[in-house]
């Protein structure tokens, strides 16, 4: 070999820069996105926190630093009721979309004719999602001259006011979602067809009926799914606002004002950055609570293959 | 050699002149120079109001050669346009001229600082001669600077629809008696869910305001910005309300509501003449008649204002209905002003403009639509009706943030008075909500009149 020839073989030396690159390129394809993260969501996320310390208007300047926006939301009528129908919307929604979502999972997990149809059927309401057109739709639906009191008209029955009347108009919001239950569906489906045949014929050998099998086989084994489901529905839940915002503007009487809608009002109406940024962070609090007691929680209700080892 | 030489320094300094006066305009029919350039604008209406905008700014185009106007129309929607302007006067980030509201004077020019142009800086551009030297004073900043240029006064009337009066067997309310008389007939002769007159919250907190003007003579927040009604006042006004309701004139919110419409003029309820009227801004009755359509829209009428609501008469307010202001930012200003003062005083661009944004305050322009025959009869109708009642001075703070809003305090007071119907607490809580932002103050109708004597 000439000398030539083996000096071309030699890999060239590297700068320590040369190494730096070579080792962090990696770095180069998450910039873009990290740039995005600390602009548009760890900025934004923690000026949030220190101006809810703070007496501040938009248009009449910072006046000072207060802990009364976080007293608000405990003290003043407004806050506190948005707070409590917050809760009451999420603790009406979550279980009864859970429960919505399992029951047609589970009757679609049967070999029936054209399931496939009744499967796209169900979950096309969440494709929809949280859209301002399926609000809008809902909106004229329930209101006075809608579909819902045509048919109440039909059968010689006086309709209440769905959505004027206090009493109606939160579960009619709640309704919303909960009719959007095909996304929980769909995995509660995919959880089903992961349950052992093999479990069901011992129980069956073991004369446990139908029912017995569900709750005593099927549930216990898709608790890891119902878990995850919960913690989803939860944080949506208590993050709702298209619903109120369309169909009833927080009304009638604030009935429908969630905490979501009260930070938009006190974001862009009123312009009280200060107080909106305090209830969003009692809102954040408040939802990381719940998130960890139900992570606590799990060891006494989830079951995980795994654990048995 | 000598001859080439100065050949060469004429040619340049010609070729200097002309590029110094490139992008310069001269026109001809106005003698006003001006620089090419782009404009921005922007207002609010709906779509009658942007057909008469967009044909004025073609126009505009086509006139002055070399000024191109970028345009955006939007919808007031429930106040969405208010908080995206208000956002852009944070940022900095505004158009050169712009539809504004009177009261975002105080809300926005005065709080962060000096939004608007000076108009008296382009008074040579822009004819203030015009105007009157009260609609200039009402538009200026309490530092005297012309901030906006009223296009219109405005004040709020009754429109009834004549035909569903007819269906009763009644005239058109001409006084509060008449108007309280109609609603059992209506229920009686035309059924449960007719009702002579609908009103929002907003509107009932503005008759209400009526009312207590009506019986105490004065404005109910003063130019000194205090307000002048007392707890009580405040509730019998507020029951006054409730006796709309109570004797069906009015429907309740509960049931109002309940249909969903938008606005009035989008309730199946009014287009079908379930409601005989509304209590609407003189500029407004347009939309109520297109609402209606062809058939129909005859049948609606201008009524007077209700000279019966108390000792002092309608209580009637009235204010500068919308203005138009030139940006403190614009980079263009004299070329700003020339087209503001086409939209405003040009003839041409005046018959253009029509009156969509209702009877113009400009001398020039009121004389050009009059004598082309160019005023809706319904709006002059209703303009005269208001103007004509001896209306009382408006102070910007009755529409608060605090106050006026989908989640301020007229609309939970009001919402709760028609659930609730406790007319005691809900004084309280008008009176609290005005005294935030406007100090009770004892004033009479004497010591007002003496003051304005004065």
């Amino acid at each position: 070999m000439s000398k030539s020839t083996a000096m071309k073989s030699r890999p060239a030396k590297k700068t320590p820069l040369q190494r730096w690159l070579r080792n962090n390129v990696g770095f180069f394809f998450v910039l873009l996105w990290l740039v995005g993260f600390l602009v548009f969501k760890a900025y934004p996320f923690l000026s949030s926190l220190v101006y809810s310390f703070q007496d501040y208007n938009m248009f009449k300047g910072m006046k000072g630093w207060t802990l009364q926006n976080y007293r608000d939301v405990f003290t003043v009528k407004q806050e506190r009721t948005a707070l409590i129908i917050t809760f009451k919307y999420a603790f009406m929604t979550v279980p009864l979309k859970l429960i919505m979502a399992l029951f047609i999972a589970y009757i679609l997990n049967f070999k029936i004719k054209g399931v496939n149809f009744f499967r796209t059927a169900y979950y096309i309401p969440s494709i929809l999602g949280g859209s301002v057109a399926i609000a809008v739709l809902w909106k004229a639906m329930f209101n006075d001259d809608g579909v819902i009191h045509m048919i109440f008209e039909a059968f010689g029955l006086q309709a209440p006011h769905f959505l004027t009347n206090p009493n109606w108009a939160l579960f009619m919001i709640c309704l919303l979602r909960v009719w959007q239950f095909g996304s929980a569906m769909v995995i509660f489906l995919a959880a089903l067809k992961g349950v052992p045949t093999e479990l069901y014929e011992a129980a069956s050998l073991d004369g446990a009926g139908k029912t017995r099998q569900f709750f005593s086989v099927t549930v216990p084994l898709i608790t890891p799914v119902i878990f995850y489901n919960l913690i989803t529905q939860l944080v949506q839940a208590f993050q709702e606002f298209n619903g109120p915002y369309i169909i009833t503007n927080g009304g009638p009487r604030g009935s429908t004002t969630l905490m979501s809608l009260l930070i938009y009002n006190n974001a862009f109406q009123n312009w009280d950055i200060g107080k909106a940024c305090a209830q969003a962070w009692v809102l954040f609090i408040i939802l990381l609570a719940l998130t960890l007691v139900a992570f606590w929680s799990q060891k006494h209700w989830v079951y995980y293959a795994d654990n048995e080892q | 050699m000598r001859k080439q030489g100065y050949s060469v320094m004429m040619a340049a300094a010609m070729a200097a002149s002309l590029l110094g006066s490139a992008g310069m305009v001269h026109a001809d029919e106005t003698s006003a120079d001006y620089e090419e350039c782009t404009l921005t604008f922007d207002w609010w209406g709906g779509e009658t109001r942007e057909t008469a905008t967009v044909a004025a700014i073609e126009a505009f185009e086509a006139k002055y050669p070399g000024i191109t106007i970028n345009y955006t129309p939007g919808e007031w929607s429930g106040g969405d346009w208010e908080s995206t302007k208000a956002l852009e006067y944070q940022s900095g980030a505004m158009p050169d001229i712009q539809q504004t509201n009177f009261d975002w004077i105080s809300k926005y020019h005065e709080t962060l600082g000096n939004l608007y142009l000076d108009l008296n800086t382009v008074s040579d551009t822009l004819d203030l001669t015009q105007y009157s030297d009260s609609d200039l004073a009402t538009c200026s900043d309490t530092q005297g600077a012309l901030v906006g240029l009223p296009v219109a006064m405005t004040g709020r009337t009754f429109f009834w629809n004549k035909a569903t009066f007819e269906q009763a067997g009644l005239e058109v309310p001409a006084s509060l008696a008449d108007l309280e008389a109609a609603g059992p007939v209506f229920q009686e002769k035309l059924g449960d869910n007719y009702y002579p007159l609908d009103l929002g919250t907003y509107d009932r907190a503005i008759l209400a305001a009526f009312y207590v003007q009506a019986q105490t003579g004065v404005p109910i927040i003063d130019e000194n910005g205090n307000l002048t009604a007392t707890e009580d006042q405040l509730k019998d006004a507020l029951d006054f309300i409730l006796r709309l309701e109570d004797e069906h004139v009015i429907p309740t919110l509960e049931y109002a509501d309940g249909e969903g419409a938008d606005s009035i003029d989008k309730s199946a309820r009014f287009i079908n003449g379930e409601y005989a009227g509304i209590f609407e801004w003189d500029t407004a009755g347009g939309k109520y008649v297109t609402a209606l359509g062809e058939e129909n829209g005859a049948n609606l009428v201008v009524g007077n204002e209700l000279t019966d609501m108390g000792p002092a008469g309608s209580g009637v307010f009235s204010k500068v209905s919308m203005m138009f202001s030139i940006s403190a930012k614009t980079e263009h200003p004299h070329e700003a002003a020339l087209f503001l003062n086409y939209l405003l005083n040009d003839p041409e661009g005046v018959a253009l403009m029509g009156t969509e944004r209702g009877i113009p305050e400009s001398k020039i322009a009121y004389d050009t639509l009059s004598e082309a025959g160019a005023i809706d009869s319904l709006q002059s109708e209703a303009h005269e009706a208001v103007m004509s009642a001896d209306p009382m001075y408006w102070n910007p703070l009755f529409d608060d943030g605090s106050l006026k809003g989908s989640t301020s305090a007229y609309t939970t007071i009001y919402e709760n008075l028609s659930y609730d119907r406790d007319s005691a607490q809900c004084a309280a809580d008008l009176y609290s909500a005005y005294t935030e932002i406007a100090p009770y103050a004892e004033v009479t109708a004497e010591a007002e009149s003496e003051t304005a004597a004065e």
